[in-house]
């Protein structure tokens, strides 16, 4: 294991480099990764005390939001999971260097991330996200509401302006069931999910067709008993859902820092 | 701490290791995850090139006629099975596939399955 110092990388320190930050582990667990950061730069852990910042050099403090490098970020926080427990950070995080990193980070907030690591040891994240399918919803739509089934009937031959009025009431109808049938089905999924969980944080932001945007925050021995539940109920749903499974992830949905006091 | 991909003869969903797609990706990486105060985080530049295709419901008259109009091309003969298999364990074969989301998709456990496509009207 090779912990580096903050200069690390062989960079003149006098150059305009900087440091970018992916995450925070213990330093017994921290590894380099060569050629995987920002940029193709190699990630080296910075210690301080029992804990290291993952970090890479970066040649300004400005780091744009590239694709590539969003993939990497999430990569890099990826393999340190590997591991052991990895506290991830928003991409776009600089220092200066190694030791504004330890002394405006690390040090003062060493007890506050000592903590956060032990809460989130031997745990981790699955993103889980389930879709309506278009057609197998909107027939099901169809067949429960009478009213519905009748506008239709009466719109179908015509969409002109005769049927305007009829195909605006009918799509807001349509509109109604819909999310009568996310919020049921969203409260289902989550009652057979979250029982498996430590935590859940349900995503709010209303997405055309999402029936459960959420991140669960699970122990790593019941990650096999997650997979289980889900292929459950993907099996279950399969005419209606579509399901996307991730992870397992640092802990990227359940991290906060207190508001610093001064 | 071995995080071997979960593998059954029933294996129905298979768990993606990592986000690949730029959305997942955003949302992990841009909108989670620590935030430190910010006199230390310097800025990101370039988050406005990324477009993100996730669709947010506006109700609204436009909505609604999408809405009305995607009903009235619902071919019903075809999707009967899966209208009737709510809540219950499928088994039909009329796996329709969602006309909207489309790329959103690529993600999700269907690779594994053989996707039948419902006709269109």
């Amino acid at each position: 294991m090779a912990l580096q110092s903050p200069t690390a990388g062989g960079t003149d320190a006098s150059a305009a480099t900087a440091l970018y930050l992916y995450g925070v582990t213990w330093a017994d667990v921290a590894r380099p990764q060569p050629g995987a950061g920002v940029h193709g730069e190699s990630v080296e852990a910075v210690p301080y005390r029992e804990l290291a910042g993952l970090t890479s050099a970066v040649e300004s403090t400005k780091v744009p939001a590239k694709r590539r490098d969003l993939l990497r970020h999430a990569e890099v926080l990826g393999t340190a999971l590997v591991h052991g427990t990895v506290l991830p950070l928003r991409f776009g995080v600089v220092f200066e260097n190694g030791t504004t990193l330890v002394e405006d980070f690390l040090l003062p907030r060493y007890a506050e991330l000592t903590q956060l690591l032990r809460k989130f040891e031997g745990r981790v994240e699955l993103s889980v996200k389930a879709f309506f399918r278009e057609e197998a919803i909107l027939a099901e739509v169809v067949r429960a509401n009478p009213r519905i089934t009748r506008l239709r009937e009466a719109t179908r031959a015509a969409s002109d302006a005769s049927t305007y009025p009829l195909r605006v009431e009918l799509g807001e109808r349509v509109a109604a069931e819909l999310q009568e049938r996310t919020l049921r089905d969203r409260q289902a999924l989550l009652d057979r999910l979250s029982r498996l969980a430590v935590d859940v944080q349900v995503d709010q932001q209303p997405i055309e067709h999402q029936v459960l945007g959420a991140s669960f925050l699970v122990e790593r021995e019941r990650v096999a008993l997650f997979d289980d539940a889900m292929n459950e109920l993907a099996q279950e749903q399969a005419e209606r859902m579509h399901f996307k499974y991730l992870g397992p992830l640092a802990p990227h949905s359940f991290v906060g820092l207190t508001a610093e006091a001064r | 701490m071995a995080i071997a991909t979960h593998g059954t003869a029933s294996n129905y969903l298979q768990r993606a290791p990592s986000p690949s797609g730029l959305a997942d990706v955003v949302e992990l990486i841009l909108d989670k995850g620590l935030v430190i105060d910010a006199y230390v985080r310097i800025a990101v530049i370039g988050i406005e090139l990324i477009t993100i295709d996730a669709r947010i419901v506006i109700a609204s008259v436009d909505t609604y006629l999408r809405f009305a109009e995607a009903v009235n091309r619902l071919d019903l003969t075809q999707t009967e099975a899966a209208g009737l298999a709510e809540l219950r364990d499928g088994g039909g074969d009329g796996k329709a596939k969602g006309m909207v989301e489309g790329a959103k998709d690529a993600l999700s456990g269907e690779g594994d399955r053989k996707k039948e496509r419902a006709k269109r009207g």
